[in-house]
C-alpha cells in the first residue's frame, strides 16, 4: 500500500514536472513572439540600410533604401532616412555642375546623421542658413576615417573638380589610425553573415543589442563580466592619445601624399578641444586650413549631444551649420581656386 | 551572486533542474545540495565570508541543543542564549558598527574639546546579509528557549536553513519553526507552487529593473545636488525615493520568494503594499514584515510588549524603532529615521488604532478606495517618505539641510531628468504601477491573479516590455538593501 503510495505520487510529481517545464518553454516563446511583434509595431529596433563597397573601392550604403534609425530605448530618438543614388544618407542627389556653387561635406556618423530626419540634415541648414542657391552635399558614413574620405575624393575626382568647397570632419583621436585606405572587407563580408543578419532580421534582438541589453551576457562570454568597473554614465569622456600624435600625424602626412589634398578648397572640420596642438601646428604651418567649431560648443549653455551617445542633437548640428555656413560665406565664396 | 544578474540566470536553471532530477529522491543530498549551491551563490560576491555564516551556523546548531537540554534549568539556558547572542550581536557589531562606535566617541569628545585622530577606523567590509543571517540563526536559539520549537539533530539540515540561498543576503528573516521544518521535510514539486514561484520573480524583476531601477538615477542627482533644487524638485526626489526602495527590496524579497517556491519552500511574505496603509501602523504589517515580527517576537514581547503599563508600552515600541533603525545602518540617520516612525506609531497606538486593519485591505470592500480613505493613504504615504530624508540622505546634516533647502527655497520648477530622458515617462509609469498594485492589493504572492489566461497572458507580456523599455545599463544594479 505504502508503496503503490510512493509510485503514485513520483508519476504525480513527474507529470506535474513535464508540464511545468513544457509550460514554461512555451509562455516564453509566445512571449518573446509577442514581444517581436510589439518591437516591431512600435518600432523600437534601428534599421542600419546596407552596405557595400563599389567600384572604385569605396565604402558606401546601397542606394534606395529608406527607413528609420531609432537611438534609445524608448523611440526617444527616432528619425528617417533616406539613402540617394550616391549611396549616401542625404535628401538630394549629387549633381555638380561648373554654374552652381556646391559643398561637399564628408565624414563619419556625425555626418551621415542617422541621429537626425534626412530632410532636417546639417547639410540642408547649412542650404537653408546660406539661402543663395548652394547645394550641400553630405557624404557621411558611419565608420569612416581620415584615409576613407581621401580615398572617396581621390576615387570620385571627376565629381569632386566641380565641387567648390570641400569639407572633412576630422575626428581627431580615432581618424588618424591609419595612412593608407583598404576597403574594409571583413566588416561588409561581417554584416552580411548569418549571425548579423539573424539579429537583423529578429527586431527584438537588434533592439536588445541596440539598448545594451545582451552586454552582460556577451561580457560573461568574453570574461568581462568579472572585472565590471564602475564607469556609470562617463561614457562620453574621451581623451585624446598623446603618445600617438606623433604617428597620427605621420599617417596624416601619407595620406596627403598617396591621395592628394587641395589646399585652396578642402578645409578640415575640427574640434580644437579634442585634437592635438602638434596636429593644428602643423595644419598652420603647412596652409591646411581648418575650421574649429570648439567655440561656438564651448559657448552655449544647451546640450550638443544627444542623450545615448555623444553624437551632436538638434542644436549641436545647429551650431555646427552656423559655423560652416558663416564659413562658406565669408571664406569659401571670396576666394578663387586655379 | 544578484539575482538581476546573467550569472544568477545561469545558476538558476542548473540548480533547478539538477535538484528536482539528479537528487529528488532523497532530501539529505537534496539539502547538501542546497547548501552547496548557496554557499557558492554567496562566495561569487566573496568566498571569505562564507566562514562567518559557517561560524554562525555551528555555534547556533551546538547552542540549540545545550539550550533544550537546560530548559529546566533556566539559568544555564539563558548562558547558552546569551553565548548565541554574543557570537552574532558581536559578528555584527564588529563588521557593522565598530567604526560608527569609534568615529561617534571621537566625536563626543571633540564635542568636549579633546581632539582624538581618527586612527581607530578599521578598513572593514561589510559581509553581504550579515545582517540577515545573525538574526535568523538567533531565532532558532531565542524559539529554542521559549520553548516553541525542539533542536533539530541534523546539522545539514540546519545548515540548509540558514544559508538557503533565495533568502540570505537580504530576506525575509525566516524564523526555523516556518523554513527549518521545510527544509527537514521531504518536499515534493508541485506545478502550482512552481508557477506561482516564477510569476513572482517575474512580478520582482519587474519592480526592480523597471521601477526601482529607472528611478534610481533620479533619485541619485536630486540627493546628490540638492543644494541647487528647488522645493519641488526635492519633494519630487524624495517620493520617487519610496518608490525606489519599495521597488528595490520587495522586488527583492519577490524573487526571493518565487525562488524558493521553485524548490518546493515557502517563505513568508515580506511586503503587503505598504503603500496603501491607512496609518503607521498599518504601514509596519505591511513592510518589511519578516524583520517587524522578528523584532515583536525577540524584542518587544520580551519587554512586556504592550501587556505592561501604557508608559512602559510606549517606551517598548520607542525602544524597537530605534533598534529597527539601527539595525538598518551604523548611522545616525538611520537611528533619527527610527525615532521618527516611534513618533508617528506612538499616537495612533495611543488612539488604539494600531492593530485597526491588521485584517483588512483599503477599498475592503469597495472597488475604491473611499475619500477618507484616500486621505489616510495620502497622510500616511507623506509621513513615511518624509521620513526617508533621513533614509536617504549620507548624514543628519544633510538631511536637516534638505528639509531647510525645502521649507527656504519653495517653489515649482519643472524638473530635468539627469540624462535629459523624457519625466512623463516616469510619471505614467509610477501612475500605471500604483493603479495595478491597487488592483492586486489583497494578493501579494499571486501579483497576476486573474482568471483570463490571455489578460494573465498581455499581462506577462508588458511586464517584460517594460523592462526592456525602462532598462538602462548605466545604472547600478545592486540591491539597495544589500548595504544593511
Amino acid at each position: 500500500m505504502m508503496m503503490e503510495s510512493t509510485d503514485h505520487s513520483f508519476i504525480s510529481n513527474s507529470r506535474s514536472m513535464k508540464k511545468f517545464l513544457l509550460k514554461t518553454v512555451l509562455y516564453t516563446f509566445l512571449i518573446v513572439i509577442a514581444l517581436e511583434l510589439t518591437v516591431r509595431a512600435l518600432h523600437l529596433y534601428t534599421e542600419d540600410p546596407p552596405r557595400f563597397i563599389d567600384e572604385q573601392g569605396v565604402e558606401k550604403r546601397v542606394p534606395g533604401h529608406n527607413g528609420y534609425a531609432v537611438t534609445g530605448n524608448r523611440n526617444q530618438n527616432f528619425s528617417e532616412f533616406h539613402i540617394n543614388q550616391a549611396g549616401f544618407n542625404s535628401y538630394r542627389e549629387f549633381e555638380p555642375t561648373k554654374d552652381k556653387f556646391e559643398v561637399a561635406l564628408i565624414g563619419d556618423s556625425f555626418i551621415e546623421g542617422f541621429h537626425q530626419d534626412y530632410f532636417e540634415s546639417t547639410g540642408k541648414r547649412i542650404e537653408k542658413m546660406l539661402n543663395d542657391g548652394t547645394e550641400v552635399y553630405e557624404y557621411g558614413y558611419a565608420g569612416y576615417d581620415l584615409a576613407n574620405q581621401m580615398h572617396l575624393i581621390s576615387a570620385y575626382q571627376d565629381q569632386f573638380k566641380l565641387i567648390d568647397e570641400i569639407i572633412i570632419y576630422l575626428n581627431y583621436e580615432s581618424d588618424l589610425n591609419r595612412g593608407e585606405y583598404t576597403p574594409n572587407k571583413q566588416r561588409i563580408a561581417m554584416l552580411k553573415s548569418t549571425v548579423f543578419r539573424i539579429r537583423d532580421n529578429i527586431k527584438l534582438l537588434a533592439y536588445g543589442s541596440k539598448i545594451g541589453i545582451v552586454d552582460p551576457l556577451k561580457k560573461l562570454v568574453t570574461g568581462k563580466a568579472f572585472q565590471e568597473s564602475s564607469e556609470g554614465y562617463e561614457t562620453n569622456k574621451i581623451e585624446v592619445p598623446k603618445k600617438k600624435e606623433q604617428e597620427y600625424l605621420e599617417n596624416f602626412k601619407s595620406l596627403v601624399e598617396l591621395y592628394g589634398f587641395d589646399k585652396c578648397k578642402t578645409t578640415i572640420l575640427l574640434d580644437s578641444r579634442k585634437t592635438s596642438d602638434s596636429f593644428l601646428e602643423y595644419c598652420r604651418q603647412n596652409e591646411i586650413k581648418y575650421l574649429d567649431f570648439a567655440p561656438a560648443f564651448k559657448n552655449t549653455k544647451k546640450p550638443v549631444t544627444l542623450i545615448y551617445d555623444h553624437h551632436w542633437n538638434s542644436h549641436g548640428r545647429d551650431l555646427i551649420a552656423e559655423v560652416i555656413s558663416d564659413y562658406v560665406a565669408k571664406v569659401s565664396k571670396n576666394k578663387k581656386c586655379e | 551572486m544578484l539575482f538581476n544578474s546573467i550569472e544568477f540566470l545561469i545558476f538558476l536553471p542548473i540548480v533547478f533542474l539538477s535538484y528536482w532530477f539528479l537528487f529528488k529522491n532523497n532530501t539529505k543530498i537534496q539539502n547538501v545540495f542546497i547548501i552547496f549551491a548557496s554557499y557558492l551563490f554567496y562566495g561569487w560576491w566573496d568566498w571569505r565570508f562564507l566562514i562567518l555564516i559557517f561560524l554562525s551556523t555551528l555555534l547556533d546548531f551546538y547552542v540549540g541543543q545545550r539550550i533544550y537540554e537546560n530548559l529546566d534549568n533556566k539559568k544555564k539556558a539563558k548562558y547558552w542564549l546569551w553565548i548565541s547572542m554574543a557570537f552574532n550581536i558581536g559578528m555584527l557589531g564588529f563588521f557593522k558598527y565598530s567604526n560608527f562606535f569609534v568615529d561617534s566617541f571621537i566625536d563626543m569628545f571633540q564635542a568636549f574639546g579633546y581632539d582624538f585622530k581618527s586612527t581607530w577606523t578599521l578598513k572593514i567590509i561589510l559581509p553581504v546579509g550579515i545582517s540577515f543571517y545573525t538574526f535568523q540563526t538567533m531565532s532558532y536559539s531565542f524559539d529554542i528557549y521559549y520553548k516553541k520549537l525542539k533542536p533539530t539533530t541534523d546539522f545539514v539540515a540546519f545548515t540548509a536553513f540558514v544559508s538557503f540561498f533565495p533568502q540570505l543576503v537580504a530576506g525575509p528573516i525566516e524564523r526555523a519553526s516556518n523554513l527549518l521544518s521545510q527544509i527537514t521535510n521531504k518536499r515534493t514539486f508541485s506545478y502550482a507552487q512552481a508557477s506561482g514561484g516564477l510569476k513572482l520573480i517575474l512580478w520582482g524583476f519587474f519592480k526592480k529593473l523597471v521601477i526601482a531601477d529607472a528611478l534610481a538615477p533620479i533619485v541619485d542627482d536630486i540627493f546628490a545636488n540638492y543644494h541647487s533644487y528647488p522645493a519641488s524638485t526635492l519633494i519630487l526626489g524624495v517620493c520617487l525615493f519610496s518608490f525606489q526602495v519599495y521597488g528595490d527590496f520587495s522586488g527583492y524579497s519577490d524573487i526571493a520568494i518565487g525562488t524558493a517556491k521553485l524548490f518546493g519552500v515557502e517563505l513568508m511574505s515580506n511586503f503587503k503594499f505598504p503603500n496603501f496603509a491607512r496609518n503607521v501602523a498599518e504601514y509596519w504589517q505591511r513592510w518589511h514584515i519578516s524583520l517587524s515580527t522578528w523584532f515583536r517576537h525577540y524584542l518587544y514581547i520580551p519587554l512586556g510588549g504592550s501587556r505592561v503599563s501604557q508608559l512602559k508600552a510606549v517606551r517598548n515600541i520607542a525602544i524597537i524603532f530605534v533598534v529597527s533603525g539601527f539595525w538598518h545602518g551604523a548611522n545616525w540617520t538611520f537611528i533619527f529615521w527610527g525615532a521618527l516612525h516611534a513618533l508617528f506609531y506612538i499616537p495612533v497606538y495611543l488612539m488604539g488604532r494600531n492593530r485597526m486593519y491588521a485584517d483588512n485591505v483599503v477599498g475592503e470592500k469597495t472597488l475604491f478606495p473611499t475619500p477618507i480613505e484616500i486621505l489616510q493613504v495620502l497622510l500616511t504615504f507623506i509621513l513615511v517618505t518624509f521620513s526617508r530624508i533621513f533614509f536617504r540622505s549620507p548624514s543628519l546634516t544633510d538631511s536637516f539641510q534638505y528639509i531647510n533647502q525645502i521649507v527656504t527655497n519653495f517653489s515649482y520648477e519643472s524638473y530635468v531628468h539627469p540624462m535629459g530622458y523624457r519625466m512623463l515617462d516616469f510619471y505614467v509609469l509610477l501612475g500605471v504601477f500604483i493603479f495595478y498594485e491597487y488592483l492586486i492589493r489583497r494578493h501579494e504572492r499571486e501579483p497576476f491573479k486573474f482568471k483570463s489566461k490571455i489578460v494573465r497572458f498581455v499581462l506577462y507580456v508588458l511586464v517584460v516590455l517594460a523592462m526592456l523599455l525602462f532598462y538602462d545599463d548605466g545604472v547600478n544594479r545592486s540591491f539597495i538593501y544589500f548595504q544593511f
